[in-house]
C-alpha cells in the first residue's frame, strides 16, 4: 500500500485539500489505521496552537509564487551538489582540459618571446659602454643599444681585448687565404 | 567528445599566438640606401657591394639589423695588398657606434679582386629611420713594401704594419725549418703550432674604457694594488720599469705600466701584453695595454708612463676569474718614423708565453693550410711571399 506523504497529511488535517485530493485521501484514511493516527495527531497540534486555526490575513498568492520561486532554487541547487551528475553550466570555460589548453598557450607565448629575445642579451644600463666577447661575435654595448660584429661560422676565433677600450676577433678565412680580424671601439 | 573539442580550440589558440608572435618578430629587408660605401679617390676601387640578405627585426621594443654585407674590391695600384682595414660606424642607430673590419695576410697583385665580408648586428631601442644606417670607409692599406695608403683613423697602419712584420717573422721561421729540416720538419712544426693552439686558455673579458670606476659587480672583494711583474726581451727597445693596477675580486682597474726608451731612436706607440694568474694558478693572456696619450713622444733614454683609465673584468666558462698574479711583456713598439718592432721568435718560446699566447694570425692560416690542404700546399704557399 502507498502511503501519502506527511504534507499531504497535514494539509488533509487543516482541510486544505483540493476535492478531488480530498476524496483519494478520505478513501485512504477509511482503509489505512496509521495515516489516520498521523491525521489525527496533526489536528491536535493544530488545537494545541489556536493561532494557527485562525491565521491572519496574509497574501497567500504572494507567498505561494515566492515559495514556489524558493521550490525550483532549491532543486536547482540540489541538481549542482548531486554527485555523479554534470555541473550546470554545460561546457565551463576553464575547467580540465580547457584551462590546461589556456595554461600551455600562456606558456607558449612566454617561450615564444623568449626565444625571439634570446640573441639579445640582457642589457643593464648602470655599467656605461662596455665592450666584449660574445657566443659569436664581439660588441660595444650601451644600454638598450648594441653595435656587433659577428663571425658566424668561424673556428679557433682569437679574442684579444685592449685596456684602451676595444676587442677583436680573429680568424682564419675558410679559404685560408687571409685572416679576418673584426674590432670594436668603445669610443 | 570533450576532447575532440579541445583539441581545435588548442589548435585556433597555437595559431593566434604564433601569428601573434610572427607579427611581433616580424621580419624586413632594408632599404637600399641603408648602407653607404666610400672607397673613392684611393688604389681601390669597389667592384661590387651587396647587402641582400640583410634585414630588420622587431624584437619586443627593440629593433634589431642584421647587416650581411660583402664588398668586392679591386686593387688598382701596381703593388701587391698585404692587408686592409675598412671602418664600419653607425652613428644613426647606434650613437658613435665604431667599428673595423681588417684583412691581413692577403697576397693581392694588381687588378686581382678580393671580397671582405662583413657580419654585423645593430640593436636600437626604436625603428629605424630613413637614410644610411651604416657607413664603410677605407681605414686604409698596406702594400708588400710597408707603404700606406689611407686616412688612418683607427691606427690601422701600425695595426696592418704590426700584423705584416709578425707575418714576415713567421713566414721566415717556417721558411728555415723547411730549408733544414725539409717537409716532414715543417709538418712537425704545423702539429706543434696545432696542439699549441688547442690548448689555450680561453678567457673572457669585459672593458669598461673611461671612469676607472669598477664594471658593476655584485660582491667586490676588497681593492688592494698589485705590482706587475715583467718578461724581458733583451732587443726590446722600451724596458718596463714597474707597473700597478688595482685590483678587486675579478676586476682590474686603472692599469699602469712605466717605460723606458732603450733604443736610439723615439718611441710613439708602446703596447704592452698582459697575462693574470688565478688563485689556483692557471694562467691567461688577459689582453693588451697600449699607450693611451695619442701624441706620445718618447725620445731615447727617456721615461714615460702607460696608463688607461680602464676596467677589465675576467671569466672563464662563465664563472669569475679572481686575479691573483698579472705578468707584462712588451708585445708592440712603434718607432715614430712608422717602424714596428715585435719580439721575435725566440723571445715567443718563453715557456709561459707558450702556454697563454696565441700564434700569429700569420702562423694561424698557415697552420690552417696544413691541416686542410697538406704539406705541399703549405710549401706552394710559403713560396708565394
Amino acid at each position: 500500500m502507498r502511503h501519502p506523504n506527511q504534507a499531504a497529511l497535514a494539509l488533509h488535517a487543516g482541510g486544505d485539500l483540493a476535492f478531488f485530493a480530498r476524496w483519494r485521501m478520505e478513501r485512504h484514511l477509511a482503509r489505512c489505521e496509521r495515516c489516520r493516527d498521523e491525521v489525527a495527531a496533526f489536528s491536535d497540534f493544530r488545537e494545541m496552537l489556536p493561532g494557527l486555526a485562525e491565521p491572519p490575513d496574509l497574501p497567500w498568492n504572494r507567498m505561494a509564487a515566492e515559495m514556489r520561486a524558493n521550490i525550483r532554487l532549491g532543486l536547482a541547487a540540489g541538481e549542482c551538489v548531486r554527485p555523479g551528475e554534470r555541473p550546470l553550466r554545460e561546457h565551463p570555460l576553464f575547467t580540465g582540459a580547457r584551462a590546461a589548453v589556456a595554461m600551455a598557450s600562456m606558456a607558449a607565448l612566454v617561450v615564444t618571446g623568449l626565444m625571439l629575445e634570446r640573441p639579445t642579451p640582457a642589457l643593464s644600463t648602470s655599467e656605461g659602454r662596455v665592450v666584449e666577447n660574445t657566443a659569436n661575435g664581439i660588441q660595444v654595448r650601451e644600454g638598450t643599444g648594441a653595435f656587433r660584429l659577428m663571425n658566424p661560422g668561424a673556428r679557433n676565433v682569437t679574442y684579444s681585448v685592449g685596456a684602451a677600450g676595444s676587442v677583436s676577433a680573429s680568424y682564419v678565412d675558410a679559404k685560408a687565404d687571409g685572416v679576418t680580424i673584426n674590432k670594436v671601439y668603445a669610443e | 567528445m570533450r576532447s575532440k573539442r579541445t583539441i581545435p580550440v588548442a589548435a585556433a589558440t597555437a595559431a593566434v599566438l604564433l601569428g601573434a608572435a610572427g607579427v611581433w618578430a616580424q621580419e624586413t629587408p632594408l632599404p637600399k640606401n641603408s648602407i653607404k660605401f666610400n672607397v673613392d679617390n684611393s688604389p681601390l676601387s669597389l667592384v661590387s657591394a651587396s647587402y641582400d640578405q640583410s634585414r630588420s627585426t622587431a624584437r619586443g621594443a627593440a629593433m634589431v639589423l642584421d647587416l650581411d654585407i660583402d664588398v668586392t674590391l679591386r686593387n688598382t695600384s701596381p703593388n701587391r695588398i698585404r692587408g686592409i682595414t675598412l671602418r664600419v660606424t653607425s652613428q644613426e642607430a647606434f650613437m658613435g657606434g665604431k667599428g673595423s673590419v681588417t684583412r691581413a695576410s692577403l697576397n693581392v697583385g694588381q687588378g686581382e679582386s678580393f671580397t671582405v665580408p662583413i657580419q654585423m648586428q645593430l640593436v636600437r631601442p626604436t625603428q629605424v629611420s630613413a637614410g644610411p644606417l651604416v657607413q664603410v670607409d677605407l681605414d686604409g692599406v698596406l702594400f708588400q713594401d710597408l707603404s700606406f695608403y689611407g686616412t688612418d683613423r683607427l691606427n690601422s697602419r701600425r695595426y696592418l704594419t704590426a700584423c705584416e712584420t709578425e707575418a714576415q717573422r713567421d713566414r721566415e721561421h717556417f721558411k728555415q725549418i723547411l730549408a733544414r729540416q725539409g717537409k716532414d720538419g715543417l709538418a712537425q712544426a704545423m702539429r706543434e703550432s696545432i696542439d699549441r693552439q688547442k690548448d689555450l686558455p680561453a678567457l673572457d673579458v669585459r672593458v669598461r674604457h673611461g671612469n676607472g670606476a669598477a664594471v658593476a659587480s655584485a660582491g667586490l672583494a676588497s681593492e688592494h694594488e698589485a705590482q706587475f711583474a715583467f718578461l724581458q726581451f733583451p732587443d726590446s727597445p722600451v724596458r718596463p720599469l714597474g707597473g700597478s693596477v688595482r685590483i678587486a675580486g675579478n676586476q682590474a682597474s686603472e692599469p699602469e705600466i712605466d717605460v723606458r726608451n732603450t733604443s736610439s731612436k723615439a718611441v710613439r706607440y708602446v703596447e704592452f701584453g698582459w697575462v693574470v694568474s688565478d688563485p689556483a694558478g692557471r694562467q691567461y693572456m688577459a689582453g693588451a695595454l697600449p699607450s693611451s696619450d695619442a701624441n706620445l713622444y718618447l725620445p731615447p733614454g727617456s721615461q714615460a708612463s702607460v696608463r688607461q683609465d680602464s676596467s677589465l673584468k675576467f671569466s672563464a666558462n662563465g664563472q669569475p676569474v679572481n686575479v691573483q698574479k698579472m705578468t707584462g711583456f712588451v708585445s708592440q713598439v712603434e718607432f715614430v718614423d712608422g717602424k714596428v718592432w715585435v719580439p721575435n721568435r725566440q723571445s715567443l718560446n718563453n715557456p709561459l708565453l707558450q702556454k697563454v699566447l696565441a700564434p700569429s694570425v700569420e702562423e694561424q692560416r698557415l697552420s690552417v693550410i696544413y691541416r686542410s690542404k697538406g704539406i705541399d700546399a703549405l710549401v706552394e704557399d710559403l713560396k708565394k711571399f
